[in-house]
């Protein structure tokens, strides 16, 4: 029996741009259980990002119920729904978005400062992370003197180290080619068998093929 | 986490290096201005704190209303004693007088003769008053009796190198005979008061015989508490003024100034033998200027930031997508800008240090270096630190630090706009700042040099005016006249009370059959003084050449002001009897054409030559030369001078000298002016150096779009151009009004003065537009040449 992460019901975003009401998300259902490694697809404008977002509590539903580990998203004030996915939400970029003054070893840091995490305990995770991904050696470099995969990675390390239980990556492997792409889609893999639970939202058919379950999208709706 | 905030900032600065050092440099200029106008304002502020009654030490003004409204700092010699037995609250009070009225004493040392300019004839308790230390023999008791002296400690080492002074004598004036009985500590730097002899009054005739008429003593009063009641004691003032003059006969009324209000609240009022006033007004000024530079600053500082919004918006996002609170964000940009802020003060404090020696010959101070580590100081410093940071840093900290993380991490959104729009409003506002500064610089400049040139009504230059107050026999001064005459290279010789520049006596002029009157200068002067100041005889005759003694006939020489308000026409007026206090034996033998006899602040009053009989109130003698080397005429003088008064220190001005005196703190202002204002604007310049840098790298997309499409490098120049161009027009729209109406303002102040003309904002807007072309236009250019293909490969 597998528990579920989070439901979305009859969920909806709009969105006013000038008089027009314009609909991103039309009525989603769908729910996400332990283990999953979804792959949301679409067209550009298909809404996959906006849902992603949605998930990740860092844009809202405009109507519609969602509810994470059986709390009420809908419902919940801003600060307690930020702290809901701090706790539990790991982001990827496919800008990578690292912080551009920081060493690798000080973003994968980043995340754990933001949860007042001691000092030597940080040390810890952060050197495990190193260890993990393999990049001990590079952990004084900036993000600027590393190739895209690279950064890529550290981005992952980053969303990792505060032990999600879900990643949300927003076409990961959007700036990589395809070697460095395969790369990240093992190590996505990899991760899901651990434990975590991915959506991650792609173009590529390949990208999505290492996902348990597809979802399409289409105008704002799944089909 | 403050520790990686430091991180980030400090990398940051290190990444961004251009930015940096323009923003830290652009700060701290502005810091540094603040810095030392802060020193000033402080040293300004400081006078007369160091008395342990300061605050129960007030001085008696006087007030009349003769001609005007006026206010003097000096009162008859009858008043300082009533004060103390009619009023209750009067501890003590003094009265000081400086020699001569306000003039050089002449002071003879075995066979040294110098010239001493702070000698003073002083009431006892004017020394227990404001706590002169004794450095040796007795002090305020010295004065109780004649030809008693008490000297400074430096005054005393000039005098008498390294002996003892105590018990030597000296000769003031070789007049009188002192013996030094005390030593003084010299009066500290902001002390209003400042004496370096110091004689006792009680010898002045003055003191015996105490009058309300001639108002020429300064009188400081101390009472009991610190917070008496002004408005009773200047009834009681009134009282004393109703039981000493009947009320047709009062032309004054007194008040009392504390002593903490003198140095700062004076400018305005005349007759005073304190030195070194400030002005309120000018310190006034000079906070605005520092206001206003620092706000330049960082307004440099909050658009380089917002230039880089682009950048600090993803960072936000970023972050708050990592769990970051809003809190730790405005945290996080108050951390980057203290730090910048507090780089740019140290190195703002440096440049200080190196600007102070500049800085005090402009504003004629000496202020040191040590008096930057002062408590004041350094609370100040860490003030405007926090402050500077608070305002350079609250469009990072409160603007951005709100996005939502999915907003900010969005490549475009209306956050450019209002950006963009706040960033055009600091340049407007800096340029337009930095515009006034450039008009009030012409302006001032404009001003000067018409004081400089306006024809006075008489001819300054080469005129020199030799002291004769030490020589009291007429035969020899006499004799002076003669001897002068016969030098080849004068041609006018005239002994005077006064001349254009100095003072004459203060009387009044009556109209005819009437007892309306009004203030005039009255100088006592021989025939050839027309003709020294090249004055214009509009009708009648010189003063005559011949005066037997004791001939009771005064004729009098009246100026056009005076010939005016008497409501005669020119030749009306010759050989009219006329009352100006000079004796009832006065008539008009000539009228000369106004001139400017004292400084174009004010309007030219009334003012006539006399012959009175009264001989010996001669002060100098006035010698018109030819041209020549001017060191060589004043060493000829000298040994003429000395050929017949060997006795007496030989000591001179020149009438032109004199005048540019007047302007000294015009000429301060205009210095002082145009140095913030250059600072002012390099540091705008710098900031729209950088702005255009970064607007011409945010527009490297669309520049490369513009080239592909076959614009060409003049046509991308002009388009990046333009925009700066545009803000600059907007702040002249802004700005021009604003510096009309200060330095209009300004001008009010003198009573001749030049009108503010186009031309000076012609100029000052092609200078700005010149400015800005250069700064924008380099990076424009820059923008323009570079290869399309390159800007357009990123994303």
């Amino acid at each position: 029996m597998k528990n579920t992460l989070l439901s979305i019901n009859e969920a909806t975003r709009t969105v006013n741009s000038g008089s027009n009401k314009v609909t991103l998300l039309d009525t989603i259902n769908f729910n996400v259980e332990e283990g999953e490694f979804i792959s949301l697809m679409g067209p550009s404008g298909s809404g996959k990002s906006t849902l992603l977002n949605c998930i990740g509590m860092l844009d809202n539903f405009t109507d519609g119920g969602y509810t994470f580990l059986g709390e009420p998203v809908h419902s919940m004030k801003e600060k307690n729904r930020s702290k809901l996915y701090k706790e539990y939400i790991g982001f990827v970029f496919q800008a990578y978005h690292l912080i551009d003054e920081l060493t690798v070893y000080e973003n994968i840091e980043t995340p754990l400062l933001y949860k007042n995490i001691k000092s030597s305990e940080r040390k810890a995770m952060v050197a495990d992370m190193l260890d993990r991904f393999n990049i001990v050696g590079k952990k004084d470099l900036f993000p600027i003197q590393l190739s895209g995969g690279q950064q890529q990675l550290v981005g992952i390390a980053r969303a990792l180290i505060g032990q999600p239980k879900l990643i949300l990556a927003d076409e990961p492997t959007g700036n990589l080619n395809s070697k460095q792409s395969e790369e990240i889609m093992e190590l996505f893999a990899q991760l899901n068998k651990e434990g975590v639970i991915i959506i991650q939202a792609t173009h590529s058919e390949s990208n999505a093929a290492y996902g348990s379950r597809i979802i399409n999208l289409l105008d704002g709706k799944i089909v | 986490m403050i520790k990686n905030y430091f991180k980030i900032a400090w990398r940051s600065l290190k990444t961004n290096r251009l930015f940096s050092v323009i923003n830290i440099f652009g700060l701290s200029i502005g810091l540094a201005t603040t810095l030392l106008l802060f020193l000033f304002i402080l040293h300004e502020r400081s006078f007369d704190t160091m008395y342990g009654h300061k605050d129960k030490i007030f001085r008696v003004l006087l007030h009349t209303t003769e001609e005007g409204i006026e206010t003097w700092g000096q009162v008859p010699s009858a008043l300082g004693p009533e004060l103390t037995e009619h009023i209750p609250n009067a501890v003590k009070s003094g009265r000081i007088l400086q020699n001569g009225y306000g003039g050089n004493a002449f002071i003879k040392v075995r066979d040294k003769v110098l010239t001493e300019r702070l000698l003073f004839w002083v009431d006892p308790s004017i020394l227990e008053m404001f706590d002169v230390k004794m450095l040796s023999g007795i002090g305020a008791e010295a004065l109780n009796k004649p030809n008693n002296i008490l000297l400074s400690e430096s005054t005393a080492k000039r005098y008498f190198g390294s002996e003892n002074p105590l018990g030597k004598t000296l000769s003031v004036d070789n007049r009188n005979t002192f013996e030094v009985k005390g030593v003084f500590e010299d009066f500290p730097d902001n002390s209003s008061l400042n004496f370096n002899a110091v004689v006792p009054f009680m010898m002045r005739q003055e003191a015996k015989h105490p009058s309300w008429g001639n108002a020429s003593f300064e009188t400081f009063v101390m009472l009991n508490s610190d917070k008496p009641n002004l408005g009773a004691i200047e009834n009681k003032l009134q009282s004393i003024i109703d039981a000493n003059m009947d009320k047709e006969q009062q032309w004054y009324t007194f008040s009392l100034q504390p002593l903490k209000e003198i140095h700062l609240n004076s400018s305005a009022y005349s007759d005073s033998y304190l030195e070194n006033y400030g002005d309120i007004r000018q310190i006034k000024n000079l906070t605005a200027l520092a206001i206003i530079i620092l706000i330049i600053a960082c307004i440099n500082y909050m658009n380089l930031i917002t230039a880089r919004s682009q950048k600090k918006a993803k960072d936000v996002g970023v972050n708050k997508t990592l769990g970051a609170s809003s809190k730790q964000l405005i945290l996080r940009f108050y951390v980057e800008t203290g730090l910048i802020t507090a780089i740019a003060m140290l190195l703002g404090g440096f440049f200080s240090i190196l600007i102070l020696p500049s800085f005090n010959k402009i504003v004629n101070r000496t202020l040191e270096v040590s008096s930057l580590f002062s408590l004041e100081i350094l609370s100040f410093l860490v003030l405007t630190w926090l402050v500077t940071t608070l305002i350079s840093g609250s469009y990072p900290a409160l603007y951005l630090s709100r996005f939502s993380p999915k907003e900010a991490l969005k490549p475009s959104s209306n956050k450019g706009i209002m950006t963009s729009f706040i960033r055009k409003g600091l340049v407007v506002v800096q340029f337009s700042a930095s515009v006034v500064l450039i008009v009030a610089v012409l302006v001032v400049r404009q001003q000067l040099e018409y004081i400089q040139n306006k024809n006075l009504g008489f001819n300054p230059e080469n005129v020199i005016a030799i002291s004769t107050t030490a020589i009291p026999d007429f035969a020899t001064n006499e004799a002076l006249v003669n001897a002068f005459e016969r030098r080849p290279n004068v041609s006018l010789v005239a002994m005077a009370q006064g001349f254009p520049t100095a003072s004459v006596s203060l009387n009044s002029i009556y109209k005819p059959n009437s007892d309306v009157g009004m203030s005039v200068n009255t100088n006592l002067a021989q025939h050839n003084i027309v003709d020294i100041l090249q004055l214009k005889l509009l009708a009648g005759q010189r003063l005559p050449e011949l005066k037997q003694n004791g001939d009771s006939l005064v004729e009098v020489l009246i100026n056009k002001t005076a010939l005016d308000f008497l409501g005669y026409t020119p030749e009306e007026a010759i050989g009219k009897k006329v009352d100006a206090q000079l004796g009832n034996n006065s008539y008009i033998c000539g009228v000369v054409d106004d001139f400017n006899f004292t400084s174009l602040h004010k309007p030219i009053g009334a003012y006539v030559f006399h012959n009175t009989a009264r001989k010996g109130n001669y002060n100098y003698l006035l010698v018109r030369f030819k041209n020549g080397v001017l060191m060589e005429t004043v060493s000829e003088f000298e040994n003429t001078f000395k050929d017949i008064a060997p006795n007496s220190a030989f000591e001179y001005s020149f009438i032109d000298k004199n005048l540019e005196f007047f302007y000294q703190k015009e000429k301060q202002m205009a210095n002082v002016s145009l140095l913030f204002s250059v600072l002012a604007v390099i540091v705008a310049c710098l900031g729209l150096f950088a702005l255009a840098a970064f607007m011409a790298e945010q527009r490297q997309k669309e520049i490369g779009v513009r080239k592909v499409f076959g614009a060409s490098v003049p046509k991308i120049v002009q388009l990046l151009s333009l925009d700066f161009m545009k803000l600059i027009l907007i702040s002249f729209v802004i700005s021009f009004p604003l510096a009309f109406y200060i330095m209009n303002n300004w001008l009010q102040d003198f009573a001749y003065h030049i009108n503010i003309r186009w031309s000076v904002f012609a100029i000052a807007s092609t200078l700005s537009l010149i400015i800005t072309f250069f700064t924008v236009g380099y990076q424009a250019i820059k923008a323009a040449v570079a290869n399309p293909i390159k800007s357009l490969r990123t994303e």
